[in-house]
C-alpha cells in the first residue's frame, strides 16, 4: 500500500506542467467552434427536429473539454473524477426525475 | 505475547480537556472539544425538544384538551421535529461521534480542516439559537417539520414564525454541509499507512457514507428553502398556483433531501453498534465485508426513494410503483446489517453492560421501525396509514428506539476515552431499564392508534373515539422515559465528578482509539500507527501483526509526543459564523445588518485564508510522509463542487419543469436574445483560457505575468456579468419581473445564481491578485490559484448548460 501511494504522491506532484499553453489555446478555439455550431443550430430551421439531441452533444463536448483540460481532470489523480462523476450523475438524475415525474403530474403545458 | 500499551493517562498540559482555560474553548480547532462542543449543545437542545414532547402528550393525554391552545401545539410539534432531527440526532451522530470518534478510528492526528470543523460547530450553534429565537418574537415555527406548501406561503402563515424557520435551516445547512465536507476528506485522504478502505472500522464506513449523502442531500433542501424564503419575501410563485406552479414541487425538494436525512439520522447509529455489539459479544463483527457494501448501498439507493413520502399526492402509477419498489429494495441491505449484528452476537461471551444493553435494544426497536416501514412502502397500504399515529410510530422505532438508543450505547462505550472517567453501572441499568420501558410505552401503542385511524398533528381529539386510553397511558410511557435521561443526566454529573480512573482500554477494544491514552493527548496519536488489518489495535495487542509492526515514527514525531506540532486556535472561524448569523438576523430585522454580516464574512474568510503561512502550499510534501497521496483542500474543492452541481441541478430542474407552463407572457421563447448571449457566453469560456494561463503562470514562478492573466480573467468576468445586467432590465423594462410568471422566477433565480457565483469568483481572483503584488502568492503557493480557478471554470460549465439548456432550447416547450 505504501509503496503505491508513495509513486502516486509522486505522479501528484510532479512539476511538469500539465499542459503547454498551445494545448490550452487550442481547447479555447475548439470551444468556440462549438459554440458557433450551437447558435448556428439554433438558427437553422432544418436542424430543429434534432436541435435538442444535437445541443445535447455539443455542450456535452464543451463541458467535457473545460473539466478534463481547464480543470486537469485528465491529468490529475483519478480520484478526483471519482468524487465529482458520480456527483454530477446524481445531479443529472434529479433533473430528469423532475422532469419526468412532475410533466406527468401537471398534465400538458397550458401553452403547448 | 502483548504490547506494552501505555495505560498512564496523560494529565495536565497534554490531556486535550485541560490545556488553556474556558476561553480557550470559543477558539479551539480541537476534533475533540469540537465534538464535546456539539455533545453539550445537542443535549441541550434535546431537554428543550423533551419538554415540548412532555407538554404535548400532557395535552393528548385527555380527550377535548385544553392545557395546551391548538395555536401552542402546532408550534410545539413542528419545533420538537425540527429540533429532534436537525439539532439532536444529526448533530449528535456526526457532530459528536463522528468528531470524538473517527479520527481516532483512522489513526489521525485530527480531520482535515481544523478550522472548517470549527466553523461548522458555529454555524450549527448560531443557526440553531437563530431559529429558536423566533419564540421571542410572536411566536415559534408552526408549519410542521416538513413545512408543506403551501400551508408556509406568507399568505396562510403570516408573520415571522416560518422566515425564522427556513432562514435557520438554511443556516443549518452550510453547517451540515461544510461538516460532512471535512469528515469525507479526513476519511479519504487522511487515514493512517496501511489503512486500506477495506480495513476502516464500519463506524468509519458509516460516517464516509453519512457525509456524503449530506453532501447530496442538503442541495436540494436549500434550493426549496431559497424558494420559499423569496416566495415569502419578494412575492414569487415558487408553490402557489395562482401563477401556474404547484407546491407538491416543495414536496419533492424536501424528500429528496428527506429520505437519505433519515439515513444520514440512522448510519451514525448502525456505525455505532457495528463497534459495541461485537465488543461486548468478544466476537468479530459478522461479515465485515457484506456490512461495508451494505452501507454503500444503502446510502446509494437511499436517494432513490423519496416518493414513498408522497404517495397520497397524486403521483401516478408509474411513480408510486418505482418508489414502492425501490423502498422494498433498500430493506435489504437494511436486513443484511440487522442479521450481521445478530450473527455477531451468536455464541457470544456477552460483558452485560448498559453499553451492550442499548445495543440490543436498539437492534430490536430499530427492526420493528424497519418492518412498519415496509409495510408503508406499499402504497396501498400507506393510503391508510399516511398521515396518521402509524407513521408517528414508524419513525419514533426507527430514530428513537434506533438512533438515539444507539447513540446513548456509544456515549456509555466511548466515555472513558473521551474524559478519563467511568461510568457508574448502577446508574446505567437503571436509566436504561426507564428509558427502555418507557420509550416502548409511548411509542408502541401509537400503532394501534394508528390503524384505529388518530391522525398526527391534531392537538385534541373526541372522547367519542375511544383513543383515551391509549393516550393517557403513553403519557405515563413519557414520563418513565423522562424520568430515565434525567438519570442519565445524573449519571454523567456523577462520573464527572469522580476521580479519573479509566484505563487506555477498558474493554480490550479493537480499534485505534482504545491504543492512546485516556483521555487522549491534543495530539492523539504520539507515533501514527502503521495499520495491516482490519481490527488494528487487536492485531497489535494478540495479532500476529506484531512481528511485523514497524515503527511508524517520523524523525519529527519524536516519542511522547514531543515536537508534534498542532495547528494553532483561530478566532476566526466563532466571528465568521457570527457573520453568517448576522446575515440570517438582518433579512427578517433590517437588511443593512445583512450587509455588515456579509463584510464580516468576506473578511474573516480572507483572515482564514491566510491565517497560516502555508496557504496553498502543499503539506504532504513538507511533512514529509507518504501517508497522504492527495492535497487535502483540492479533494474538499472538487467534492464542494460536486455538492453545488446538486444545487444547480435543483434549480434547473425547477427550471424545467415549470418550463412552457405560464399563464402570461412574455415567455422565454419571446423574449430570450441569442446574439447577447452568445457573445457573454463566448466571454466567459475565453475568461476560462486566461485562468488556466494565470495558474501556469504561477506554477512557473512568473507572478507578473499570473496576476495579469488574473486581472484579465475578473475583466472578463465583469464584462459577463456586465451583460447580464443589462439583460436584466430590458426584461424588467418589458414587464418581466420575478412575480410576473413562472418564467420571470425560475430563469432570474438560475441565472441570478450563476451571476452570483460569477461575482464571488471575481472577488475571489482579484483577492488573489491584490495579494500576490504583496508577495503572499509565491510559487509554492501556487496551489491557492488552483483552487480559485476549480471554482471559476465549475462557474463556466455550469454556464455552458445553462446556455444550450435555457437559451438555445427555448424553441422546443416542454421538453
Ligand atoms: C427499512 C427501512 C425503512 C423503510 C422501508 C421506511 C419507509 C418509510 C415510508 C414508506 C415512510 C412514509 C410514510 C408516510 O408518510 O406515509 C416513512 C416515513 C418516515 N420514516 Fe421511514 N423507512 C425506513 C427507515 C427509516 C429510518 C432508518 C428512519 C430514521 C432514522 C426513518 C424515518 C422516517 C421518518 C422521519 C418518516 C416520517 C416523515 C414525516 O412524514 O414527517 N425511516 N418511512
Ligand atoms: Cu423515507
Amino acid at each position: 500500500m505504501s509503496t503505491a501511494q508513495a509513486s502516486e504522491l509522486a505522479h501528484e506532484h510532479e512539476e511538469a506542467p500539465r499542459a503547454s499553453t498551445r494545448v490550452y489555446v487550442e481547447i479555447a478555439v475548439v470551444l468556440t467552434v462549438l459554440t458557433v455550431l450551437e447558435i448556428w443550430a439554433f438558427y437553422v430551421p432544418a436542424v430543429q427536429p434534432i436541435l435538442i439531441p444535437l445541443l445535447m452533444v455539443l455542450s456535452g463536448a464543451k463541458f467535457a473539454l473545460v473539466v478534463m483540460f481547464y480543470m486537469h481532470l485528465k491529468f490529475d489523480h483519478r480520484a478526483y473524477t471519482a468524487i465529482f462523476g458520480p456527483l454530477l450523475t446524481l445531479g443529472a438524475f434529479i433533473v430528469i426525475a423532475l422532469m419526468i415525474i412532475l410533466a406527468y403530474f401537471l398534465g400538458a403545458p397550458p401553452t403547448a | 505475547m502483548a504490547v506494552a500499551i501505555p495505560q498512564e493517562a496523560v494529565r495536565g498540559r497534554e490531556n486535550y480537556l485541560r490545556e488553556g482555560g474556558l476561553l480557550s474553548w470559543l477558539i479551539t480547532i480541537d476534533h475533540k472539544r469540537i465534538g464535546v462542543l456539539y455533545g453539550l449543545t445537542s443535549l441541550g437542545f434535546m431537554g428543550l425538544a423533551g419538554i415540548e414532547a412532555l407538554l404535548m402528550r400532557i395535552q393528548l393525554a385527555q380527550p377535548d384538551n385544553h392545557f395546551l391552545s391548538a395555536d401552542v401545539y402546532n408550534q410545539f410539534f413542528t419545533m420538537h421535529g425540527t429540533t429532534m432531527i436537525f439539532l439532536v440526532i444529526m448533530p449528535l451522530g456526526l457532530g459528536f461521534f463522528g468528531n470524538v470518534a473517527m479520527p481516532l478510528q483512522i489513526g489521525a492526528r485530527d480531520v482535515a480542516f481544523p478550522r472548517l470543523n470549527a466553523l461548522s460547530y458555529w454555524i450549527f450553534l448560531f443557526g440553531a439559537l437563530f431559529m429558536y429565537s423566533s419564540f421571542l418574537f410572536g411566536g415559534g415555527p408552526d408549519a410542521g417539520w416538513f413545512g408543506y406548501a403551501n400551508l408556509t406561503e406568507r399568505f396562510f402563515t403570516p408573520g415571522t414564525r416560518v422566515d425564522f424557520w427556513a432562514i435557520g435551516l438554511i443556516i443549518l445547512g452550510f453547517s451540515s454541509i461544510l461538516g460532512s465536507l471535512n469528515f469525507f476528506v479526513t476519511i479519504v485522504n487522511m487515514r493512517a499507512p496501511g489503512m486500506t478502505f477495506m480495513r476502516m472500522p464500519i463506524f468509519v464506513w458509516n460516517i464516509l457514507v453519512a457525509s456524503i449523502l449530506v453532501l447530496v442531500a442538503f442541495p436540494p433542501l436549500t434550493v426549496g428553502l431559497i424558494f420559499l424564503v423569496m416566495d415569502r419575501f419578494i412575492g414569487t410563485h415558487f408553490y402557489s398556483t395562482v401563477a401556474g406552479a404547484t407546491p407538491i414541487l416543495w414536496q419533492h425538494l424536501f424528500w429528496i433531501f428527506g429520505h437519505p436525512e433519515v439515513y444520514i439520522l440512522a448510519l451514525p447509529a448502525f456505525g455505532i453498534i457495528s463497534e459495541t455489539i461485537p465488543c461486548f459479544s468478544r466476537k468479530p463483527l459478522f461479515g465485515y465485508a457484506a456490512m461495508a457494501y451494505a452501507t454503500a448501498l444503502i446510502g446509494f439507493i437511499s436517494y432513490g426513494v423519496w416518493g414513498h413520502h408522497m404517495f397520497a399526492s397524486g403521483m401516478g402509477p408509474i411513480a408510486d410503483a418505482a418508489f414502492s419498489l425501490s423502498t422494498m429494495i433498500i430493506a435489504i441491505p437494511t436486513g443484511i446489517k440487522v442479521y450481521s449484528w445478530v450473527a455477531t452476537t451468536w455464541g457470544g461471551d456477552f460483558v452485560k453492560n448498559t453499553s451492550f444493553y442499548y445495543a440490543l435494544a436498539f437492534v430490536i426497536q430499530f427492526t420493528i421501525g424497519g418492518l412498519t416501514g415496509v409495510m408503508h412502502a406499499q402504497p396501498a397500504m400507506d393510503l391508510q396509514q399516511n398521515g396518521s399515529y402509524f407513521i408517528v410510530a414508524h419513525f419514533h422505532y426507527v430514530i428513537g428506539g434506533g438512533s438515539l438508543f444507539a447513540f446513548l450505547s456509544g456515549i456509555y462505550y466511548w466515555w472513558p476515552k473521551m474524559t478519563g472517567k467511568m461510568m457508574d453501572e448502577r446508574l446505567g441499568k437503571l436509566n436504561f431499564w426507564l428509558i427502555c420501558i418507557g420509550f416502548n410505552m409511548t411509542f408502541f401503542p401509537m400503532h394501534i392508534l394508528g390503524l384505529g385511524g388518530m391522525p398526527r398533528r391534531v392537538y385534541t381529539y373526541g372522547a367519542g373515539f375511544h383513543w383515551a386510553f391509549w393516550n393517557m397511558f403513553e403519557t405515563v410511557g413519557a414520563f418513565v422515559m423522562g424520568v430515565g435521561i434525567l438519570v442519565f443526566v445524573i449519571a454523567i454529573i456523577q462520573s464527572l465528578m469522580s476521580a479519573e480512573t479509566a484505563v487506555a482500554d477498558p474493554w480490550d477494544g479493537r480499534t485505534l482509539e482504545w491504543s492512546i491514552p485516556s483521555p487522549p493527548p491534543i495530539y492523539n496519536f504520539a507515533e501514527i500507527p502503521h495499520v495491516h488489518s482490519k481490527d488494528a489495535f487487536w492485531e497489535m495487542k494478540h495479532g500476529r501483526a506484531q512481528e511485523s509492526r514497524q515503527p511508524a515514527a517520523q524523525p519529527e514525531h519524536g516519542a511522547g509526543g514531543h515536537g508534534i506540532h498542532m495547528p494553532a486556535p483561530s478566532l476566526f472561524p466563532i466571528l465568521l459564523a457570527a457573520g453568517l448569523a448576522l446575515v440570517g438576523i438582518g433579512a427578517i430585522a433590517w437588511l443593512r445588518i445583512t450587509f455588515v454580516g456579509v463584510l464580516i464574512v468576506y473578511l474573516a474568510i480572507i483572515g482564514m485564508g491566510f491565517e497560516y503561512g502555508t496557504y496553498g502550499e502543499h503539506p504532504s510534501k513538507e511533512r514529509g510522509d507518504d501517508a497522504f497521496p492527495l492535497d487535502s483542500r483540492k479533494v474538499g474543492m472538487w467534492t464542494f463542487i460536486g455538492s453545488e452541481s446538486l444545487f444547480f441541478a435543483s434549480l434547473i430542474g425547477t427550471y424545467m419543469v415549470y418550463k412552457g407552463r405560464d399563464l402570461v407572457g412574455p415567455t422565454a421563447k419571446e423574449i430570450l436574445e441569442i446574439p447577447l448571449t452568445s457573445f457573454s457566453t463566448f466571454v466567459l469560456l475565453m475568461s476560462s483560457l486566461l485562468m488556466v494561463l494565470a495558474l501556469a503562470a504561477f506554477e512557473r514562478g512568473n507572478i507578473r505575468a499570473g496576476r495579469n492573466w488574473l486581472f484579465g480573467t475578473a475583466g472578463l468576468g465583469c464584462v459577463f456579468l456586465g451583460g447580464q445586467a443589462y439583460e436584466f432590465t430590458k426584461f424588467f423594462r418589458e414587464g418581466v419581473t420575478l412575480q410576473h410568471n413562472l418564467f420571470g422566477q425560475t430563469f432570474y433565480t438560475l441565472v441570478g445564481f450563476h451571476g452570483l457565483h460569477v461575482l464571488l469568483g471575481v472577488i475571489w481572483l482579484l483577492t488573489l491578485a491584490f495579494a500576490s503584488f504583496k508577495g503572499m502568492v509565491p510559487k509554492k503557493r501556487a496551489l491557492a490559484v488552483e483552487f480559485g480557478g476549480l471554482y471559476w471554470h465549475f462557474v463556466d460549465i455550469v454556464w455552458i448548460v445553462i446556455f444550450s439548456l435555457i437559451y438555445l432550447m427555448d424553441k422546443v416547450t416542454g421538453a
